[in-house]
């Protein structure tokens, strides 16, 4: 667990970022987002001590940070940035090999090491090992750098922007691998961002900043439904909100006993999806799949439509 | 992509008008009675025998029609090698033929029909190699090439009447020793600016208060004529051989070669430092914060990621020193130095155009080898990242 515990960093007489605190729980995402300037990427680089706080703490798993060496905190946490900042010198498998180098593993398992993270991240090491990031595409690049931060296993990894530089497309994708990468080691991520849309996706909790302050730090819908301040209210408050509420509401919630006509959808899918069928195909109701592809219910419009009055 | 018919090319077009200017209108040699006495400039036809003339005059306008229509690289690399070699061959021929038998005061040199269209071949060359786009290791396969073919050149003694090897002849051993001071002087104050430059160069990338000082400072050394600079080093110099005999045992004197040598060190420190400072500065803001974000130490980013990157600019610094200091190597003679200069002002001294050229030559050369081979290592340098 990442505790934050008053963070605070000041210039001179300005406050960057104004006694910050929040946690993080093992084997969660947690989006930090606001608009530039508002401390975002300041109170991430405090984290892994880029930047020195004024004031406040953290602590990694109950340890203080600042007992540990800088050098020896950091090859203990992922950092990846926007624009992946690999470097153009050294070749994918030597970029992802940095870390675990200069921790002197063996040979060997470096190169079952970055051998795993290319096939993982779905880039053939016979085609991309020797390449040079120049000869990559931005989404490519982007897989490598996220695949550095992940070499020498860490805990915790921290991402600034990490996909600002991406095209829509292939942002999506990026999002999506992130998830599953992270369901799969269990890695506690601390993401920052400005881009709403990414916060609700990722989030398992949401921690909203203006001119460096938290003003909220819970999960998705909490801060949808209940905005705890102004700011937020206005951040969240547009016409997307009802379709990000039901984006983070899974189909299940609005199962009715039933069958109705054509494709079905899975419930593992989520309502914003269901809706969105619903209206292309101009049905009232949708039949609903389990995993073994056998029907056992449908989700309609109105029944959609209940589940919203029946929330506070 | 080579179009049907015949098109001109428009640098071969000029090239091929070079060629025929030369031979048409161009003295080929110059042939003295004796080393100083002016000279009695001679055309193709009076200074070749006739049916070697006319084989030159007709292979150079073959090479002219090449130069204009031929659109083959290698067919205009190879037919533009071909001249040059038939061109210095030609030379040596005119200085056989024209020296009298048994004479050995009358002097043959070459005139400026053989310099123009050994110039206008040497473009050819250089046109067909910039276009065949070679990669470093080809140039420097291409540098070794030509240094070997005139090595067997002058080595065959087909050159031997020409006046410039006659000056050559009465001082072989002087030229070689003088050639080493030369490279010495050259290569050791370059090497030594280089340990001094580059930790200098970081050193201003990591303090920036200092950085301006020191190039102001450099700067304003790099700005003093050579000539005023030995003679401000002469007092300190000879000080230190008069108060240490130690720096007198080593070759410390307030002239010769030591204030030659610290001169070319102070000249090539702004290139080295500036451009290391440029190397580091150039390097993304985004790599370094990776590279502290993974926790690599400040020595660690240094060496595995700075410097790496600033290394092909650094190299570059590293290609103007050394073409800068092995013409600036030549006004060292005027101390006692040593180097081709010595040729060069003696020559001057005694208006005996072909001693100078015996110095001037073998640097041209040698700065041009040089930048060659730096060339092919900044590329190397850069490697596959480009």
């Amino acid at each position: 667990m990442i505790a934050i515990e008053h963070l605070t960093k000041r210039y001179g007489a300005d406050i960057v970022v104004d006694d910050v605190s929040l946690d993080v729980e093992s084997g969660t995402i947690a989006v930090v987002v606001g608009t530039s300037g508002a401390g975002k990427s300041t109170l991430l680089r405090m984290v892994n001590r880029l930047i020195e706080p004024t004031a406040g703490r953290v602590l990694i798993d109950g340890q203080d940070t600042v007992t540990i060496p800088e050098d020896e905190l950091r090859h203990r946490i992922g950092y990846v940035i926007q624009g992946n900042g690999l470097f153009p010198h050294r070749t994918v498998a030597e970029n992802i090999a940095t870390v675990p180098r200069l921790l002197g593993w063996e040979k060997k398992r470096i190169a079952s090491r970055v051998d795993d993270l290319l096939n993982l991240f779905q880039l053939d090491p016979a085609t991309f090992a020797s390449k040079y990031p120049h000869q990559l595409s931005g989404g490519e690049q982007q897989r490598v750098g996220v695949a550095r931060a992940l070499a020498a296993e860490p805990k915790l990894l921290l991402m600034d922007e990490p996909f600002g530089a991406l095209d829509p497309l292939i942002r999506t994708k990026a999002q999506a691998d992130l998830l599953a990468i992270q369901r799969r080691f269990k890695t506690t991520i601390l993401l920052v961002t400005h881009d709403m849309e990414e916060a609700f996706h990722l989030g398992d909790r949401i921690a909203v900043m203006d001119q460096a302050r938290l003003l909220q730090y819970a999960a998705p819908t909490e801060i949808l439904m209940r905005p705890a301040h102004e700011f937020v209210e206005r951040l969240v408050g547009t016409a997307e909100r009802p379709f990000r509420l039901l984006s983070l509401t899974s189909v299940s919630r609005a199962l009715e006993p039933g069958n109705a006509s054509g494709p079905p959808i899975d419930i593992s899918a989520n309502l914003r999806d269901a809706l969105s069928e619903l209206v292309w195909s101009g049905r009232e109701a949708l039949p609903v799949s389990d995993i073994s592809g056998a029907t056992i219910g449908k989700v309609s419009v109105a029944g959609i439509l209940a589940l919203r009055r029946e929330q506070p | 992509m080579s179009r049907a018919g015949l098109s001109l090319d428009r640098l071969g077009g000029v090239i091929a008008i070079l060629i025929a200017a030369a031979i048409i209108l161009g003295p080929f040699s110059i042939y003295r009675a004796n080393r100083i006495a002016s000279g009695d400039a001679r055309g193709i036809m009076f200074a070749l025998p006739s049916a070697f003339a006319i084989g030159l005059m007709v292979l150079s306008m073959a090479i002219a029609l090449v130069s204009a229509f031929v659109r083959a690289l290698a067919a205009r690399l190879a037919a533009a090698a071909f001249g040059m070699i038939a061109v210095f061959v030609a030379m040596g021929r005119s200085a056989d033929f024209l020296t009298p038998a048994g004479n050995s005061f009358a002097r043959v040199s070459p005139a400026w029909g053989f310099w123009l269209l050994s110039f206008a071949f040497a473009l050819l060359v250089a046109d067909a190699l910039t276009r065949l786009r070679f990669g470093p290791w080809e140039r420097l396969a291409a540098l070794a090439v030509a240094a070997i073919t005139l090595a067997l050149l002058l080595g065959s003694g087909a050159w031997n009447n020409v006046s410039i090897l006659k000056e050559y002849a009465t001082r072989a051993d002087s030229f070689w020793r003088e050639a080493r001071q030369h490279i010495v002087l050259a290569l050791g104050s370059l090497s030594a600016s280089v340990l001094v430059g580059i930790p200098l160069g970081i050193l201003c990338h990591r303090i920036p208060a200092i950085k301006s000082a020191v190039l102001q400072t450099l700067n304003v050394i790099q700005t003093i004529p050579s000539i005023a600079l030995f003679g401000m080093l002469m007092a300190p110099l000879a000080y230190l051989a008069a108060t240490f005999p130690l720096a007198a045992t080593l070759g410390i004197h307030g002239i010769g070669a030591a204030p030659a040598f610290v001169a070319l060190f102070l000249y090539s420190l702004l290139p080295v430092v500036a451009n290391t400072v440029v190397g580091l500065d150039q390097v993304s803001p985004k790599v370094i914060d990776a590279a502290r974000g993974m926790g690599l130490s400040s020595r660690q980013r240094l060496q595995q990621v700075e410097f790496p990157l600033a290394f092909p600019t650094i190299l570059t610094g590293i290609r103007i020193v050394l073409v800068q200091n092995i013409g600036l190597a030549t006004v060292a003679a005027l101390i006692g130095g040593g180097g081709f200069g010595t040729f060069v002002f003696q020559g001057a001294g005694q208006t005996a155009l072909d001693l100078v050229l015996l110095g001037a030559i073998p640097t041209v050369l040698l700065a041009f080898a040089g930048a060659v081979i730096l060339d092919a290592l900044v590329d190397l340098a850069k490697g596959a990242r480009a």
